[in-house]
């Protein structure tokens, strides 16, 4: 029992980072109607930025956060104008690759600028072991949940009660609409890359800090968000924060108990299987819009 | 002269359906294939032929998947743990079965086409993004099952393939291998132009433009989607099967995600749904790779402070901005381009 409470309570604590990212998913898919597969690249250059401000630049944190929020801002600015704008009408297709050669070339800047194996992360967040109980929680990754937690509170903040909130509720409903209700659609296309990347820099962030700083870990570890993103519903915010918990929690379950069996590493992979599992069972995920549509 | 000029009616309908039409194609063809069997590996060393071996496993692959995305249009996203299956499905009965490699690669293309159809199995109840998405998850699935295999795939270590035989005869040399690997892409070849202008391939782009219509048309939408998934797959079992027995060894590290995206990307620098394309998109990415790694270390040096990495980030680098401009700029692809020229050609020296 202890060891199930163990593995539940590191599963919320994962679940919280899953939930972060991919609300940025989501909120890109909401607001512009394109899934980015660079979500991982774009993590793990906002994680090597940040380590970078702070360690060669030697930023305090809050100043190197600082840069990393201008970082994204100009990112999504660029990405908007520059390659998104002319793939509005195109195939699907198109919006899916254009995102990967995105995604490769942040991979080829990573590599180009901080080449060679992971790097260790300064110790920015506070460590040390809390007992609830017999269950042993670390102050590090419980931090990491917090932080997550303000992070969603202040978004959802921002996109229920805010101007800038309601026009981008209304882009996501329809782009048409939105604009002859004199919104801005590109506006709002670049603040939803914006917060995207954020929320995504923010999580790489924080996977780094709990294990290490390598641009394949952080990219692998943000497309088994993928997996949280469907099983929520691509539609719903409240959805992938729910997903997020349910999926960190199944990995931790699952790769706790199993691991032993088999050869060990189905942290990778359980992610995975959940997520065929939801295609075939209920491919709109929990909180999707189900679109009828039988061919 | 590329094109027939007015005034050449076909007579028979054997003419009408003919890939070659005119003594011009078939002397192009010819030449072509002097060039491809003859010269070429008569004059080249054994770099060069290990640069044309690979990159026709690669075409045989894109193939497959140029069935599966350019003609049916289902996007795959796990292409890469296709061609790892065909190539450990070779490994696995060659290393316990004793087999020998001609025995397997039935097996392993009829094996690997099953594995594809299992993994189509969602497009019963979902579509285009959602599919997408399931082939990533069956890319992630299979490659843990090959990492963790135990003894059977060898883990890490992956596992030794033999060589080729023929009786005694074995196929060791590059430029052997060279020509076993282009016996398989003619015919590879010959098999995808025949599929792609037959029923199948027709049926395939009717559900890749509305596959509603299609239904409607009477076209049993998911069982053709299977049938693609198979294709798709037995093309990948065949160039997995290839290149495990031609780089004597298979292990998982070399079916990385990247490979995935770099076969998409193939198909659409290339240009969706087309042979020729598909050999477009091959030559030009994988030759743009050949290239930055020949002239990478040349800028390495130019700067030393970037030198560490210049080579694995520029090709990242220089992938990713040839899709990114190719999709904004020309997103029907290099066939597209050389129909243009063809065109051209026909009408010169008047510009329409």
């Amino acid at each position: 029992m202890t060891l199930f409470l163990q593995f539940l309570l590191s599963g919320i604590m994962l679940g919280g980072i899953y939930g972060l990212i991919a609300v940025g998913l989501v909120l890109i898919v909401k607001g512009t109607q394109v899934f980015n597969f660079a979500h991982g690249d774009m993590a793990a250059a906002g994680a090597y930025f940040f380590w970078w401000m702070l360690v060669k630049v030697q930023l305090n944190a809050g100043l190197s956060i600082a840069g990393v929020v201008i970082g994204a801002g100009l990112l999504a600015l660029l990405l908007e104008r520059f390659i998104l704008r002319p793939m509005i009408g195109k195939p699907l297709l198109s919006a899916i690759m254009v995102t990967m050669g995105v995604g490769q070339i942040l991979a080829g800047l990573v590599t180009l600028f901080w080449p060679g194996p992971g790097r260790t992360f300064p110790d920015i967040l506070p460590s040390g072991t809390i007992h609830l109980g017999a269950v042993a929680l670390s102050v590090e990754s419980l931090t990491s949940f917090i932080i997550c937690v303000v992070v969603l509170v202040g978004f959802y903040f921002l996109f229920q009660h805010t101007d800038i909130g309601l026009a981008m509720r209304g882009t996501a409903e329809d782009h048409q609409l939105a604009q002859s209700g004199g919104i801005q659609v590109t506006r709002i296309f670049a603040i939803c890359w914006f917060i995207g990347i954020l929320l995504s820099a923010i999580g790489g962030i924080l996977i780094a800090n709990l294990h290490q700083l390598d641009r394949i870990a952080v990219s692998g570890f943000i497309l088994k968000t993928f997996a949280v993103v469907i099983f929520g519903g691509m539609e719903s915010i409240t959805g992938a924060v729910i997903a997020g918990v349910i999926v960190g929690v199944l990995e931790m379950l699952g790769s706790g108990y199993l691991d032993p069996l088999v050869d060990g590493g189905l942290a990778e992979v359980i992610p995975f299987i959940v997520l065929l599992l939801i295609l075939i069972v209920r491919p709109h995920g929990l909180f999707g819009y189900v679109r009828i549509e039988r061919v | 002269m590329s094109r027939r000029p007015c005034g050449t009616f076909d007579t028979r309908y054997e003419l009408d359906i003919a890939v070659f039409r005119t003594p011009f194609h078939w002397s192009m063809f010819g030449l072509l294939m002097i060039g491809y069997l003859g010269l070429f590996p008569l004059l080249a060393n054994d770099g060069y032929l290990a640069i044309a071996n690979l990159i026709s496993i690669t075409l045989i692959a894109t193939l497959g998947i140029n069935f599966l995305t350019g003609y049916c249009g289902q996007i795959s996203l796990g292409h890469a743990i296709f061609v790892a299956c065909g190539g450990y499905i070779s490994a696995v009965l060659m290393n316990h079965l004793g087999w020998s490699w001609w025995a397997t690669l039935p097996v392993s293309v009829a094996g690997t086409a099953l594995i594809g159809l299992f993994f189509g199995l969602p497009s019963l109840r979902i579509k285009g993004f959602y599919i997408a998405m399931s082939t990533l998850a069956s890319y992630f699935i299979i490659s843990w099952l090959l990492m963790h295999g135990g003894a059977i795939t060898g883990s890490i270590n992956g596992l030794p393939v033999d060589v080729p035989r023929i009786g005694a005869y074995e196929i060791v040399s590059q430029r052997q291998f060279y020509y076993l690997i282009a016996g398989f892409l003619i015919l590879s070849l010959f098999v995808a132009k025949s599929i792609a202008r037959g029923r199948l391939g027709r049926v395939f782009i009717a559900i890749r433009d509305d596959d509603m219509a299609a239904e409607v048309m009477g076209i049993n939408v998911f069982a053709y989607k299977l049938i693609a998934f198979a294709l798709c797959s037995a093309y990948a079992g065949l160039a997995g099967s290839l290149f495990a027995t031609y780089w004597g060894f298979i292990t998982f590290n070399h079916f990385p995600f990247f490979e995935n995206i770099m076969y998409l990307g193939y198909v659409i620098i290339g240009g969706m749904g087309s042979i020729v394309g598909s050999i477009f998109g091959v030559l030009f990415l994988k030759l743009l790779g050949y290239g930055v790694m020949m002239f990478g270390p040349m800028i390495g040096q130019a700067f030393p402070a970037i030198s560490g990495s210049v080579v694995a980030s520029l090709l990242l680098i220089g992938h990713g901005a040839v899709i990114v401009v190719f999709l904004i700029f020309e997103p029907r692809g290099l066939f597209h381009r050389w129909e243009i020229i063809k065109a051209s050609m026909r009408i010169w020296p008047f510009t329409y």
